[in-house]
């Protein structure tokens, strides 16, 4: 029996108890007869050289290399076929002493809560937290260069960056944002602006212009037909819409008017709205609708104007001054900032406490307010004064990054409970926090336990926690690269804009329904629920769902059931032409068990996966690819899972057949467990539990912290899974152990700042 | 200068940056800058990254020395054969796998111009070092209103890791401004031209100095509230600090030096409006851009990702319906390999319009291209086995009568693709110990 010291990080020296069984006897032989062959410092299997840990003090020293060997054993992937197994008490012993030393040393143990790196607002953040400030629709993914990511997600602090690029952006979009909000600037003389040659015709009765408006102010949507039908033809109907909704929907006579007809004129018709629009990019469309006659004229004359009427294009003309004041200027201007400094002071000091998210001090509000003056003293209107004074508030860092105060060096303490409000908003609004959560901060209230809990509960049910369900599973469910998709035309004609934005829409529910209705995560393996309009619907082979609304549709067959059967991670877990059991295999193995697979090894043998449905099936080819050992022990986890999902096509299309092959949609564990098509291979997921929660929980610590997962964070980690489990695996209660968490709660003081490093590089001259 | 409407006919225009794309942005913007030819004549440095390698069979002309008629796919270059010079044989070594494994499509774009191992992370800790255009652009970018541009052609974001183990950053960025902070590419066009041009309303000369005057004061605060700040932050906090602070001072040179020139551009002009669907229309406008950029004297410096390392883009343009990445693992497919060797050409024929515009763009007795160094490459040769030497390079212009072209040049393996950088940043003045891994510059570019 030894003891083992451990130097920890923190400084703590632990002692490890003394635990039944040895080192000596009952692991350093296993490795060294069955594990070494491979794993040794000259033939360096999977990266892996055995040599340090042939040390009982290894077993706590080189803890993250231990729960990587320990966790390989335990799902029967090691030792790979064609090496003995010792026997299975041996190979039990091994684990049960290895995992009694890693128990005790937990027993034992203080969480380390990590540090949360000064955090810039990523694009969704900066957009909410505008809309919620100022309520000004800004987007900022239209105006922003792309955030960059770490560990899966765009809002790890340690990634975010400011560049000249971006500050430029944040300098020019604050004064316009100011100038939206507070509405001092003049309107310039209204015209017609928008350019005729952006108008699409989408058909011979549906035209399309996508434009961006400058000012929020009133437009006119002008929209002029062209042609006539024949004398017995029915007036038909046109609905003028913008970004999807109808605004006017009139009737239109068809015929030609006798002037017209006499003087041999083409008839020409006008039909117009205005209405109110925020700056900003907006879709135009003039369509008519119910056009049964449509049918009859053949197509070479449904641009011919004495055969057809039709809708030729779209003007807009503006900007007009809004008829309606602006409900957020009435909100933002309390007073007016004409009547004097007491005004100015007043709103400044409102705005600054919201926009900086903490209690508001003097010197705070100093800084805008000089602005506020030598903009007055430079000539300009009071409430332009006070757009500059804004547009100060708006590029202040304290408005665009996250900050909280660090504790002593090396020390860990409560972050303060205004800190909190800020953690719980932008984890699940994205957004800034709200008068009550700020207040419940600002009086100290809000780490106690009951009214932590009360106000997630709360914000989950707030519409705004969308923003948790569309950006948190858009980037696990990596449904945000459907953005990025691109299908071959020939092979997937009924790929479309339309189709896409279906599933997304129908994942993002899916996940909301999830969240809100506080149902258990193993319904994201096989929930037997989805969300569809009747476009999926058809795309799904699902009857009787019709129209463009989406609702909620009961799953009956095994076909569909959980998100890795919804088209959205099914497209974006496949190839532009066709799907890739090595690709989906990945993604089940990163999103579903964390589990990323190691990379391929360089001068991987050849397998011809463009030949796969012409010349030899799909199976036969991975056979042929994993008979190399080289590629065998990590294709035989990735691949079973990639197989089980054989059965959809590249866009999620149910299938039975892959070109001239029937599909076959079986697989075997390394562990020996088998199945065949994608339900089965759900219910052995759904049989491995706490692994999937494990998943989860790491991935979405990850997002709510912002930063990654650290070895620190394991103890964190089980508790979740632990808590999780104790709750039927509720997602509210997942969320709720994330937000009761050591590392969500606290932060750890940096022990140095670390002074930046010259680049030694630069020899100026 | 005010760059107006008369000198950009708006029909012209409209049709120019529209969908039509009838006629290209450049000769409808050339005109505005016709009168901003600098009093010298510049040195430009520019870079075009190409992803995922190159079917090198079809790359490498077969002797040294003069360029006889090049091969397939730099044949769109035979009329610019006296303008370019293909260099064979750099290595970056630091693409490789080396000690720490696969990752190499992250490795090849951030070791490229770094020269520096790549630091593994997810995250937490991005190391690199500056890149060789920003440690021009830190010697000599005060010179322009923008010291310098990065501009990439992939518009949409890959969501999940990105190469095992390596952060987005790695596999996205190609210019780092420092050992942490990569520059973010603008990739869409509109953001593009207001980066150039900004987006100020017009107004008359003395109210925009007003607002100009402002806009200071505005930054003056942010520098107070920052410097604030930083007493109370931990140390990797005020590093980011740091990094907010560093870009608020570029820009309040820059609203300095805009005061100075007094450029506004005219609101009657239509900016450019979302991504064209067709990639070739993309290129041709994101790269008319540079040109007048660099025309104009709007920054000496730019960095343009042709596609992000790992690109996974379809050309359907090309009757390429499959993506670039999974291609180039062709594993000997003559099929996929035809492809890249397709998609390969589509890039060296826009690459040559590119270069033939700065060519018809006089700069005094000189052109642009004659002007300019820029290199044509990639930090990935054979893409299928992730080679990460003998890597494709064109180096396309004089440099201002300082190489002389019209050659193939074969180093000695393994020299460093990072000596190329330093040959090429030392033209424009700046001579680091070395760049990366450089181990010198490259000798005999230059005939002289």
């Amino acid at each position: 029996m030894r003891l083992t010291l451990l130097l920890l990080a923190s400084g703590s020296i632990l002692q490890a108890a003394v635990v039944p069984g040895s080192f000596d006897k009952d692991v350093q032989p296993i490795l060294r007869d069955t594990c070494s062959g491979c794993h040794n410092a000259k033939v360096l299997s999977g990266g892996l050289d055995l040599t340090p840990y042939m040390e009982a003090s290894s077993v706590l020293a080189k803890r993250d290399g231990w729960e990587a060997i320990v966790a390989k054993l335990k799902a029967g992937e090691m030792p790979p076929d064609g090496i003995p197994r010792p026997p299975a008490e041996k190979m039990d012993a091994l684990l049960k002493f290895v995992q009694t030393q890693f128990d005790t040393a937990d027993k034992n143990a203080k969480i380390d809560p990590g540090r949360v790196t000064a955090h810039r607002l990523n694009r969704v953040e900066y957009s909410n937290t505008i809309r919620d400030l100022l309520g000004v629709d800004f987007r900022a993914t239209e105006e922003f260069p792309a955030d960059d990511s770490g560990y899966g997600f765009d809002n790890i602090g340690d990634v975010l960056t400011v560049s000249p690029t971006l500050m430029q952006k944040y300098l020019s979009v604050a004064e316009k944002i100011a100038a939206r909000a507070v509405g001092g600037d003049p309107l310039p003389k209204p015209g017609f602006f928008s350019n005729k040659e952006h108008v699409r015709h989408l058909s011979g009765s549906c035209i399309e212009l996508t434009e961006i408006v400058e000012y929020d102010a009133d437009y006119i949507v002008h929209v002029n037909l062209l042609g006539h039908r024949g004398a017995q033809s029915k007036p038909v109907t046109l609905v003028i819409s913008v970004d999807g909704k109808p605004y006017k929907t009139v009737t239109v006579p068809v015929q030609i008017s006798d002037v017209n007809k006499q003087g041999g004129a083409t008839q020409r018709g006008v039909e117009e709205v205005k209405l109110f629009l925020p700056s900003n990019q907006h879709v135009f469309r003039a369509e008519f609708v119910n056009d049964e006659e449509l049918e009859k004229i053949p197509a070479a004359g449904r641009t011919n104007v004495n055969q057809n009427i039709f809708p030729d294009t779209i003007e807009l003309a503006g900007p007009f001054p809004p008829s309606e004041p602006h409900p957020v200027q009435k909100k933002l201007l309390v007073c007016d900032p004409a009547s004097g400094p007491a005004c100015v002071d007043r709103i400044l000091t409102a705005l600054i406490h919201h926009a900086y998210r903490r209690p508001v001090t003097k010197l705070d509000v100093d800084g805008p307010t000089h602005i506020f003056n030598q903009a007055k003293a430079a000539g300009y209107t009071p409430a332009q004064s006070l757009q500059f004074a804004i547009a100060t508030v708006l590029v202040d860092p304290q408005f665009l990054f996250r900050l909280e105060r660090d504790p002593k060096a090396g020390t860990s303490a409560p972050i303060t409970d205004v800190e909190l409000a800020s953690r719980l908003s932008y984890f699940l609004w994205s957004s800034m926090p709200d008068d009550e959560l700020l207040k419940l901060g600002e009086t100290n209230q809000l780490h106690l336990a009951a009214v932590l809990d009360a106000q997630v509960k709360r914000m989950l049910a707030d519409t705004k926690s969308s923003a948790f369900a569309e950006n948190f599973s858009g980037q696990w469910l990596e449904t945000r690269s459907l953005d990025a998709v691109k299908r071959d035309a020939k092979k997937f004609p009924q790929w479309n804009n339309e189709l896409k934005e279906a599933m997304r829409t129908e994942t993002n529910m899916f996940f909301a329904a999830v969240m809100r209705e506080n149902r258990p995560i193993s319904d994201f393996i096989d929930g037997k629920y989805t969300f569809l309009n009747e476009l999926l619907a058809k795309h799904y082979g699902i009857e009787g769902v019709k129209g463009d609304e989406f609702r909620r549709v009961e799953l009956t067959t095994d076909q569909r059931s959980g998100v890795f059967t919804q088209g959205s991670v099914l497209t974006v877990s496949a190839y532009p032409t066709r799907t890739s059991v090595v690709l989906r295999g990945k993604y089940l193995l990163e999103n579903v068990l964390n589990a990323p697979p190691p990379p391929p090894p360089p001068d991987v043998p050849a397998l011809n996966e463009a030949a796969v449905g012409v010349a030899t099936s799909l199976r036969q080819q991975m056979e042929t690819h994993r008979a190399d050992a080289l590629c065998a022990s990590c294709h035989a986890k990735m691949d079973p899972l990639g197989f089980s999902l054989e059965n959809y096509d590249a866009i999620g299309k149910w299938r039975t057949e892959d070109g001239k092959f029937k599909v076959d949609a079986s697989g075997k564990f390394p562990n020996g467990k088998s199945f065949d098509g994608p339900a089965e291979m759900k219910g052995m997921l759904k049989d491995n539990m706490p692994e999937f929660t494990k998943c989860v929980a790491e991935k979405m610590l990850t997002y709510a912290l912002g930063r990654g997962v650290e070895s620190f964070d394991r103890l964190t980690v089980q508790d979740l899974v632990r808590q999780t489990t104790q709750h039927d695996y509720k997602m509210q209660s997942l969320i709720l152990g994330i937000v009761h968490s050591a590392p969500f709660e606290q932060r750890r003081g940096e022990a140095k700042p670390t002074v930046a490093k010259p680049t030694q590089e630069v020899a100026h001259k | 200068m005010i760059v107006t409407r008369k000198a950009l006919n708006r029909r012209t225009l409209l049709k120019g940056i529209g969908v039509a794309l009838g006629l290209p942005f450049l000769d409808a913007m050339t005109p505005a800058f016709a009168a901003s030819t600098p009093a010298e004549q510049p040195v430009r440095l520019a870079w075009f990254y190409l992803p995922n390698g190159i079917d090198m069979r079809n790359w490498t002309p077969a002797e040294e020395g003069p360029l006889g008629a090049l091969p397939d796919i730099l044949s769109p270059l035979n009329g610019l054969k006296d303008d370019i010079t293909v260099i064979s044989n750099l290595t970056a070594n630091w693409g490789r796998p080396l000690l720490v494994g696969a990752g190499d499509h992250g490795r090849a774009l951030a070791a490229y111009m770094t020269g520096v191992e790549v630091y593994r992370t997810a995250g937490a800790d991005l190391k690199l070092t500056t890149s060789a255009d920003q440690l021009a652009a830190a010697a000599i970018g005060h010179l322009t209103k923008l010291p310098s541009l990065e501009i990439g052609l992939e518009e949409a974001r890959q969501a999940g890791n990105c190469d095992n183990g390596y952060s987005c950053a790695y596999c996205y960025n190609v210019s780092w401004k420092t050992p942490t902070q990569p520059l973010p590419p603008i990739s869409d066009p509109r953001n593009l031209f207001e980066r150039l041009f900004g987006d100020d309303i017009v107004e008359a000369p003395a109210a925009h100095a007003k607002r100009l005057a402002m806009r200071q004061s505005i930054l003056d605060h942010a520098l107070d509230s920052t410097h604030r700040l930083e007493a109370t932050l931990g140390g990797t906090d005020r590093r980011k600090m740091d990094e907010y602070l560093t870009s608020v001072r570029e820009i309040e040179q820059g609203v300095e030096r805009a005061e100075k020139s007094g450029m506004v551009i005219d609101p009657g002009i239509e900016k450019p409006f979302g991504v064209p669907h067709e990639f070739p229309d993309y290129f041709r406008l994101m790269t008319d851009m540079m040109v007048v950029a660099f025309k104009a004297d709007i920054t000496r410096i730019s960095t343009i990702m042709v596609g992000r390392e790992g690109s996974t883009r379809p050309y359907p343009e090309i009757g390429i319906a499959d993506g670039h990445h999974p291609l180039t693992h062709h594993m000997g497919n003559m099929q996929m390999l035809e492809k890249v060797h397709q998609i390969n050409i589509l890039h060296a024929k826009l690459f040559a319009e590119f270069l033939t515009k700065l060519k018809n763009t006089k700069e005094g007795d000189s052109n642009l291209l004659d002007q300019s160094l820029i290199v044509y490459g990639s930090g990935l040769s054979d893409g299928n086995v992730h080679a990460h030497d003998q890597l494709p390079t064109v180096l396309a212009g004089r440099g201002g009568k300082y190489i002389s072209p019209g050659r193939h040049i074969i180093y000695q393996r393994e020299t460093p693709v990072a000596n190329l950088f330093a040959s090429m940043i030392e033209r424009v003045g700046v001579r680091p110990e070395h760049v990366g891994d450089s181990t010198g510059t490259l000798a005999g570019l230059s005939l002289s």
